[in-house]
This record gives C-alpha cells, structure tokens and sequence, in this order.
C-alpha cells in the first residue's frame, strides 16, 4: 500500500490552529505522507507550523453535528493532536468528512511499522550528502583510542554476521586471553546471546565496566565454563569484581524459574553480588504518563501538585538510576575493582546504569562528541530497542507493547547531572532536549530500528542522514555547548537526596512561558560570554571549531581573553 | 545546585563580615580564634562545653558569649567543627535536663534560632555548672527584655558608603515622575500626626486637600489612608495602598473615603478601579466584627473589590515551623513532597506571587489599583514591592531593591520589631511571623524564573535575611519610621546597606541584562515554584556536600572556581552594564562605585 493511499483529504482550507503562546490562526492545513503543515497563506512560503507525522503520540477527535446533515453548512470538527514531545495543539476543521479524514490519515501515517517507509528515508536536504561519514564512535575506534586496554583486551568480530548475539554491534570487546570458541558459549549461557563485553576502561586505575544480560541458570543451577572463564580473565589475578545485578535478589532468584538466573557465589568465586532493585518496561512508561499526565493538568489551582508529582515516581527512578550508577563509579573509582553490570535482558537499566557511571567517572564523555559517542556505543550499538521502546510515548492510549522511557530516563539523569555540576558538562540542556525529541521522531535515522543488525538490514546507513554528524556542524554545535563549560579530571558524583533531585522542566513543562523565559534566559548567557569573546580578537570567531573536542572550550577562550585584557 | 556557594554548616551565616575594621581593643582575654570581632563587640564569658551536633555526634569544645554572637569551636579534633551565631537570631534559650538527669549529655542549654535550626549542649552535671551561661544568654540574647540595647546601638562599625543614604522619598518620587498634575506630595505627616506608622513624606492625589486626607484617615483602621506607592510614567495607572476600611457589624459608610477613592480611580481616567483585598473573603467579613471590614459595592460603585485569599500571620508561622519540623536537623526522606506539600509554605507563596501578578497586570494595563489588607503593613506590604518589582526594572537592580526594602517594607511601618521579636525574650508571641521571610522567597523564585533580569545574586538576600535577626544593622529595627526617628537609629547605628555597598562585588548577577521596559510575570503555578533549598535546608551538610568526600571537595573547588570567572565576567558586565552615555556624563550608576575601572574604557566592536 503506498503511503499516499492513507491520505483522503489533502487540503483543508479555513482551519483555525490553537497551540501554546500563539493566538489562534487561521488557515490551510495539509496532509503529506510525513507531515502535517500548516500555512496561514500570508507568505506563500513560510509554513507556521511543521509537525512530522511520527511525532504525534493520540489524537482526540470531536466533530459535531454528527448524527446530522453529513455535509451541512457549519458541520465542523475538533483535532486535538498530541505530540510525543509533549506539545498539545488544535484543530478546527470545518466539514465533518474532512475532520475524520484528517485525522485517520494521522493515525495511519504516524504509526508506520516498516523502518523504510519512515522519514528518514526521505529526508533530503540540500546541504547534506549521502554516503559520507556515518556516526562518530564505534567498538574499534573506542579501542583504538584508549591505549589502557592494547595490552590485555582484544576486539572480537566473533558476533560479524549477527550470529552470536543478535543485538550486539559486529565488534565487542573481550579480554585477549578469551578466544571466540568460548565467547560462542558463553553467548549461549546469557539472555539474547548478550554475553559479557566491556563497555568502559577506566583511565586512571584500568579498572572495567562490563555489561551482559542474565545468566541462564535456569531452576537447577545450570553452569557454563566458557563464561566463568570469562569473567575470570575480566578481574586477571586481582582479587575481586562486583557484580552490580539490577534486580533484587527476589527477583533474581524467582528469574530462575523462568530459565534466567544469577551468578552464584560458588561458581564465580571471585565475584561479589550486589543487588540494586530498578524497574523496568510497563512500571516506568506509566510513572512517565502519570508523570506528563500532572504536568499537563491545565488547573493551576492548588492541585496537591506535589503528591502527583510524588506518586508518579519519576523522580525515584531517577533516584535509583542515580545511585546505582555512584555505586558503580564507587566500586570501580573508590575501591579500584572491576564491574559487570545486568539485569535481566541488559538492554535498558544495564545500558542506563552504565553510561551514567561513565559520564560520572569519565572526562572524556562530558564532551560534546564524548557524550554523543558514548550514546552511540552504549545505547545504539549496544543494541537498545529503540524502536520498541520509543513506539509511543505518554499521551497514547494504544495498548502499550514494548514502550519504556530508558533512554529519557537517562537524559532527565543526564540533566540532573548537569544541574548540580552547571560547569562539568561541556553540553547543555537544550541538547538533551533535543534528542529527547528526536529518539521519538527524527528527520534522521540514527535512532531507527532495534539494532545493528537490522539497521545494516534496513540501509539505514546508506540511505539515511547521521544525526550525530549533523548536530556536530559548526552552525548548528554552538547552540549545544555549555557557556559555562570547565573540564575536570575528577568523578561527578552527583547528591542523590530528594531535596537535590528536581522535575527537569525543561522538558516536563516545556510548553509553558517558564520554558520560554529559561530559554531567553540561556540567549543571554551566552551572547554575553559570546560578546566578551569577540570583543578580545574578531579574527577568533572565525576559527571554525571542525574538531573541536580537543583543546578550546569556550570557557578557556573566554580566560584566554580575560588574561589578554 | 545551580546557586550560589553556601558557608558550610560549621561556619558563619555571616560569614562575609569585615575583616578591615578589625582595629579593635575590647578584648581582655585571648581572641576569638578564627573569626573578625566587631568594633565594638565585647567578650561576657568563655566556658567549655560540649555542642551536640545533629549531624556529627557530641562535639567537645569552647563557646564563647559577646555581647553580639555565640561562637563555639571544638577543641577536640583536628576538622575544625565551629559555630558562629548572632545573638539576635536566637528565639528561646531552655534548660534541657535536670542535675538529676540520667544518660549522656542530658544537662545542658537548648536554643532555637529564627533561622530554621536549634542548638543543643551540654554541661557536666554538677555545681549548677549551667546557671552562668544561661543567665548571661538569656540576658544578652534577649537585651530588651533586661533593659539593655540591642547591639546594633553599641556596633563601632565604620563603612566607606553610609547606607542611610540610598533611600530619599523625594528623589525616588521624582524618579518615578512625581510630582505632576494628577499626584502632589503632602508633608501632612511630618510629625506623624495624620498617622503615627506612615512615613513622613506622603505622595496623594492633586485634587484632595489636607482636610480631606484627615477626614479619610478617620475611616480607616489606624489611620492608614490610601496613598502611592507606585506610578506607571505611560499610562499614569498607579499602585496605592491602604489598610482596611472600619465599616464594622453596622456597615458604616464614608462620603469622604468614597469620594477620596473615586479621585484616586478618576485620576487617569479609569473606568473601575480595582481594590485587591490580600485577605481571603471570609477573613475580611469576619473583621467586621472588630470594626473593620471591605469596601461594598453600593457604597464604592466605581471600584471593584477582588479578594486575593492570602492568610493572616498567624498561618504563615505555623506554616514556616512545619517546614522547619520536615527539614532540621534531618530532612525528612521518604516522602519528600508530600511532607514538603502538608506544610503549604510553596502553596502560600504562590498565593502571594499570583496576588502580585495580577496587581501588576491590571497596572500595566492602565487600570489604577488600591491594596490593603487588614492593617496595611503585612500582606500589604508583600503585594505592593512585589508587583513593582515586576513592573520597574529599576527595583531589580541592587541599589533599586534597597530602595524598594526601604520604601515599602521599611517606611510605611512592616511591624519588623514586632515580626521578629528583636531582642525580646517572648518566643511565643502571638505578633511574630515570617512575612518579610516569605516576600524574600518570592524575590527569590522571580529570580529563579528570570535569571538574567536581577542585578543582585542569591546572596545578597540571604545576606538580608541573615540581618534581619542579626540586631548588627539599625535598617530592620522598630515598627515604623516615627520609632526609628525617636530613637535616633540614623545616628546610632549603622545601616545594612553600608555593609552591602561597601563592596558590592559579592552581590553582583554576572549574568544581569539590563532590560527597562520589561514587565516579569514569573509563574506563579505550583509546578514551577521551588522550595528554596539553599537557604532553609543550609545547615544541613548533608544537602551541599558530604563530608570527606574528595568529589565534594573538588565540588567546592569547582564552585570557588567558577566565582572566579563569574568574577572576571561581572568585571566586564560592569563595564558593560554602563553605556557609553553614562561613561560620558560619568553619572552616578550604581555599578560605578566599585574598584574594578581599569577595564572600564574598552571600545564595544558594534
């Protein structure tokens, strides 16, 4: 079925839209296989509003008339359209028929299934070429650039057609003395083929931390060789690695009924078990929608704010997530041990807990590219499903499948992080926004599909925009970085007490004239820090930042000219 | 968090006092260690004794007691554990135990302080080893109670700027363009006899006289007639307060206060004016009963009445000491929001930050406002500098929000002895709350929302909040300014804002934009407001840093840090903040006075 066959009405004219901070307009409104535009026609050219179809989470139709003259004079309908960044807008549409056309058309076309079909496929814009460089870090490149790990960790292609573990990357990296034949088994002994692979070397101490799904112990004590080995070469000779299990121990135990299980004592004697209870799929995609759902209560009375906010748990997930990342950090910067890090499947908290250890322990992922690159190792080739995950987000009242905010889970840390650590991050909070935004609807195709391997399927490299690449181009990067940015070596440990964690409203009440006024806010940060910078040497601003995670930080451009003055 | 460095919990709340005045000759006995001794200040007792710290354990050491702070250092071990407390921010001091008492440091002294902890220690348990310090405590934390002065009175202090000078009713009146047609100024008050809680200078409409300002003044509780606070230089629209109107059960009326109200409405030709009652509806009917009561609609037929639904005093302390109870010394963890929630202390500073927001609203949009609330000195108070904070630009700066403290708060009578209980030993007076606590919070989410568009940083209103109990500064003693004349506190004491002015550095927004014509209109939604964690939860060590962790510390590092390039930025702020027209003219902008000129003459490329 061509996308085009979805769409019966095309145009409607004299549509009134509604949306935040606007007054309402009046106008054309037009379906496309990918968008819903909008055009009050004063200007030929300028479009008010441009919503990719693939953002908008429900509509809500409501058509008068409706038992009535099915195309009378004044018939006419209502369009709520629900976006999975949150925003909420209206339409007005006159005709009965046109309303209900519309609005199956958005039904139709935002819920695509197939991954070609989507935008991104689509999306051509003249100042992007095909073909060119495509993501920013990969396993090897990782390896390459962290001299620590040359000496006793290899990079194994054992996984090079999807064999081994279906949603791992072509290249993990495993310790040298492991041969391929035992990582093989060791796949077969975990969850999903997602054996134990290293995710991050520590700079300091070269101390890991590995992730892996469960082991498959199953009711009566399965063991496999191969993956003790494994382990076993992980912690060479030292004494002990943790091993930081994402459920609790009630769980982990009854998993083996299941055929799942844990790493028992007996069998990994050099490991310790450290259990840290997260929840998981179904509980948090409805914390997030109790949570949008306060947010999003147009009452402003006195609305026991604070209890809804409370009992959407959000922010205790972001709590635990917080915390179980410091004791990772604790284990492998404090007490100088090792540490592999799962749950059951080891494709969401296991990712989540990882990457935030990393962005607490690491300088290197505090930059701009470190952050990017480290999402794109630890969250996109390590196999999150993001397909499944970001189907819908908290508006939709479709049966929920597979849908779970982990990776927003991780950007409201992220900015947790960033709040009480303003100078650590060379990002800002309008990038987290961003790619909130994005991992739910893109022009890009960096977040399609489930894994490598069905992104190698699906063409999406050959056929699709980097997103990475593009937020990297030095028109567009600036608006990314941190005014206030200033490197340090040391570990970020971020308070996790509820007074110090806080609703990221940026993101939660985006839509809001507080949103607006904190944006202007930013403007003005940074034109002053801009203004300062230029004023020392015009001839500065022209140096184009092409690689720019080396050396100048604005920060340090700016002591630079305070030295100079 | 994103704000300003907090003094560890061990240190000074007052932390910034100034050390160059340090030419002293007072003390007889060995110095405080640690900590800069005020001219003036006088050591009354050294005592060991043991401070059983909420966050450590019991901690051994020495208080002293001057006749302005208790001070307290360990003495056994090597991480410095200190306390430095003004007398002035001390509510109560108990006994704790008797000589009977049984278990460790159960004898001993507990204090409450005004500023969201207590202190607890102890002594040995035998020859009444308490009497001494308590007595010497309760008399000189308490001075008024005992007929001393308070410390303010007997301060040597010295101040390269004078602070008593920043407020000049007359030249803030001109600034805001009066004088003119429609408003006069009236020196009917000059010896406080139209009302004793006003200040001297009045500004009221042109077209009442004198004669008819008294007969108003008879008709409103404690003679507190409307006049200006505040004057729109386009639409002419202004903000005058007031406090209620004495209708009584019998529901009395007043010709002349009618009339009066109506010049006020007829001066810019709007069509209604507007009366913000500050109280909530059933509150001001019950206040009929004591003789008070709201302007009807029969009688006011060109005004309309809104209720703004504030409480009373009485329900912001209780409010405030549930917060206190959920937050010292342990914060209360488990069910963080909900406890936060049941106190409704962000519910009640909602309430008066959306009852400021429609004041400036209706201004702004050319409507002329009356606001009172029962006697016009709490609520009132509250609404009127919080909506002219949102509506001149010029109150956002630093000197500009002295001006606004002085005016509002100070000149027309905010009952600050009484509020705070400066020096008086009675804890339990019903006349004590956090009004002035509460206006700093809401100053404080406005400069949360805007973070660009305040001159002054998070410090400086702790700062004033700090002083305000603190009995140093004679700017937030007495009820009213004929007390403060009477009692000379211009002469005999100094005045915070020269403290603040003498180096304004530390007060400064580095990332202040100035932007004049800008009406603010924070959001006033409970989901946008705050619970300011950096002030109520400050003695926690807990909440800024956990002790012995080298993050923490490299935290503070980061932050000291990060002062230093905010420091090198406001340098070129104000450099920038000036434009060229002033440089030219070399007028007296607030930011001029401060040492950092040399990068003044930098040419702007645009």
């Amino acid at each position: 079925m061509e996308l085009s066959e979805h769409i019966r009405t095309a145009n409607v004219e004299d549509v009134t839209l509604r949306r935040p901070f606007h007054p309402a307009l009046r106008g054309t409104l037009c379906v496309t296989s990918h968008h819903l535009l909008f055009s009050d026609r004063k200007d030929e050219d300028s479009w008010q509003l441009l919503i990719l179809l693939r953002n908008i989470d429900a509509t809500e139709k409501s058509v008068e008339n409706l038992f009535g003259y099915p195309r009378a004079v004044g018939s006419s309908g209502t369009i709520t359209i629900k976006c999975k960044d949150l925003l909420v807008l209206q339409l007005e549409i006159p005709g009965m028929e046109e309303c209900l056309n519309i609005a199956s058309s958005i039904e139709a076309l935002s819920a695509l299934e197939s991954v070609t079909e989507m935008y991104p496929f689509f999306y051509r814009p003249s100042h992007l070429t095909l073909h060119g460089p495509w993501g920013l870090s990969s396993t090897e490149k990782y390896y390459k650039q962290t001299e620590r790990l040359w000496d006793r960790w290899r990079v194994s292609t054992v996984n090079s057609d999807y064999s081994v573990c279906p949603s791992y990357p072509h290249a993990v990296i495993v310790p040298r003395e492991v041969d391929d034949e035992k990582l093989v088994q060791s796949a077969r002994f975990r969850q999903g083929g997602r054996f134990p692979v290293l995710s991050y070397c520590h700079h300091r101490n070269g101390m890991v931390i590995m992730r892996s799904s469960q082991p498959l112990t199953g009711a009566n004590r399965k063991r496999c060789k191969e993956d003790e080995l494994l382990l076993q070469a992980v912690i060479d000779g030292s004494l002990l690695g943790y091993i930081i299990d994402l459920r609790s121990t009630q769980q982990a135990q009854q998993a083996r009924m299941t055929g799942g299980g844990f790493e028992s004592k007996s069998c990994y004697s050099h490991w310790k078990r450290i259990h840290r209870h997260h929840e998981r799929g179904k509980v948090l995609q409805e914390s997030l929608i109790k949570l949008v759902e306060a947010c999003s209560d147009p009452s402003h009375s006195v609305d026991r704010w604070l209890s809804k906010l409370e009992n959407s748990k959000w922010l205790s997930h972001v709590h635990s997530a917080l915390s179980t990342a410091g004791l990772v950090v604790e284990c492998v910067e404090r007490d100088g041990h090792s540490v592999l890090v799962h749950g059951s499947e080891g494709t969401d908290s296991t990712l989540l807990v990882s990457s935030l250890a990393q962005l607490i322990l690491d300088p290197a992922s505090r930059t701009l590219t470190g952050f990017l690159g480290l999402l794109e190792r630890d969250w996109i080739q390590a196999g999150h499903p993001f397909q499944q995950r970001c189907a819908h987000s908290a508006y939709s009242h479709a049966r929920l499948k597979q849908e779970c905010p982990s990776f927003l889970l991780l950007l409201d840390c992220v900015w947790q992080v960033w709040r009480q650590f303003p100078l650590a991050l060379e990002f800002s909070e309008a990038l987290l926004l961003r790619l909130a935004q994005e991992v739910y609807a893109s022009n890009y195709g960096t977040f399609l599909c489930n894994n490598e391997q069905e992104r190698c399927a699906a063409g999406v490299k050959e056929n699709t925009h980097c997103l990475f690449q593009s937020l990297l181009s030095p028109d567009i990067e600036e608006q990314y970085l941190n005014p206030l940015y200033e490197p340090t070596d040391l570990a970020i440990w971020p308070s996790v007490h509820p007074q110090s964690l806080q609703l990221w409203t940026g993101l939660f009440l985006r839509w809001t004239e507080y949103a607006q006024n904190m944006e202007e806010a930013r403007e003005e940060v940074w034109s002053i820090v801009k203004e300062h910078r230029e004023r020392a040497g015009p001839d500065r601003t022209n140096n184009t930042p092409s690689t720019h995670c080396d050396t100048l930080t604005p920060f340090e451009n700016l002591m630079d000219e305070l030295t100079i003055l | 968090m994103a704000s300003a460095p907090i003094a560890p919990y061990n240190s000074s709340p007052l932390g910034i006092s100034s050390s160059q005045n340090a030419s002293r000759e007072s003390l007889k006995m060995e110095p405080l260690a640690d900590v800069a001794v005020l001219p003036g200040e006088e050591r009354v007792i050294d005592k060991e004794i043991i401070y059983i710290c909420p966050f450590n354990s019991a901690v051994k050491g020495k208080v002293s007691i001057t006749n302005y702070r208790l001070y307290f250092k360990n003495t056994d071990s090597e991480t410095p554990v200190t306390l430095n407390v003004p007398l002035g921010v001390i509510s109560r001091v108990e006994k704790m135990g008797g000589a009977s008492s049984r278990g460790e440091n159960s004898y001993g002294l507990e204090i409450t302080c005004k500023d969201m902890r207590n202190l607890r220690f102890a002594l040995k348990q035998e020859g009444h080893s308490r009497r001494d310090i308590f007595e010497i405590l309760f008399k000189y934390a308490f001075p008024l109670s005992h007929g001393m002065q308070l410390f303010a009175f007997l301060s040597q202090e010295k101040y390269e700027e004078n602070g008593w000078n920043v407020y000049e009713p007359l030249e803030e009146y001109r600034r805001q363009g009066l004088p003119n047609s429609e408003w006069r100024v009236t020196f009917i008050n000059k010896n406080y006899e139209l009302c004793d809680t006003y200040p001297t200078i009045l500004v009221v409409p042109y077209k009442a006289t004198d004669e008819d300002l008294r007969r108003v003044a008879t008709f409103r509780s404690r003679c507190r007639i409307p006049v200006l606070s505040w004057f729109h230089k386009e639409n002419h629209a202004v903000i005058t307060r007031c406090s209620q109107p004495l209708v009584g059960m019998s529901g009395k009326r007043n010709k002349d206060d009618e009339r009066y109200l109506d010049i006020i409405r007829d001066a810019n030709g709007t069509i209604k004016l507007t009366i913000y009652d500050a109280r909530p509806n059933v509150n001001a009917v019950a206040n009929k009963a004591t003789g008070g009561g709201y302007e009807g609609d029969d009688a006011y037929q060109n005004a309309e009445l809104v209720f703004l639904d504030i409480h009373n005093i009485h329900v912001m302390r209780e409010s405030l000491k549930k917060l206190k109870d959920i937050v010292y010394p342990n914060v209360e963890e488990s069910h963080w929001l909900s406890s936060l929630e049941s106190t409704h202390w962000l519910e009640h500073i909602k309430l008066v930050l959306s009852g400021a927001i429609q004041v400036a609203d209706k201004v702004s949009s050319g409507n002329s406002v009356v606001v009172h609330c029962s006697d016009g000195w709490d609520r009132t108070a509250q609404l009127t500098s919080l909506s002219m904070l949102m509506l001149d630009s010029y109150y956002r700066t630093l000197g500009g929000f002295q001006v606004l403290l002085e005016k509002e708060w100070i000149g027309f009578g905010h009952k600050f002895a009484s509020r705070i209980g400066h020096g008086d030993k009675n804890h339990a007076d019903q006349d004590r709350s956090p009004i002035f606590l509460q206006f700093i919070d809401c100053v404080w989410q406005m400069t949360k929302q805007f973070p660009t568009a305040f001159e002054f940083n998070e410090r400086l209103l702790v700062v004033i909040l700090d002083h305000l109990y603190s009995c140093r500064f004679g700017t937030f003693l007495y009820n009213c300014e004929s007390a403060r004349e009477s009692n000379n506190v211009r002469v005999k004491t100094v005045s915070l804002w020269s403290l603040i002015n003498s180096d304004t550095s530390l007060y400064i927004n580095p990332f202040y934009t100035p932007e004049s014509s800008r009406v603010l209109y924070p959001v006033a939604s409970m989901r946008h407001l705050e619970l300011w964690v950096t002030y109520y939860i400050r003695w926690n060590p807990r909440i800024q840093h956990q002790q012995q962790s080298p993050v923490e510390q490299r935290y503070k590092e980061l932050l000291a840090l990060r002062d230093q390039y905010l420091k090198k930025l406001e340098e070129l702020q104000l450099s920038d903040s000036t434009p060229s027209s002033t440089h030219l003219t070399n007028s007296s902008a607030p930011n001029a006075a401060t040492p950092n000129q040399h990068i003044t003459h930098l040419q702007t490329p645009f």
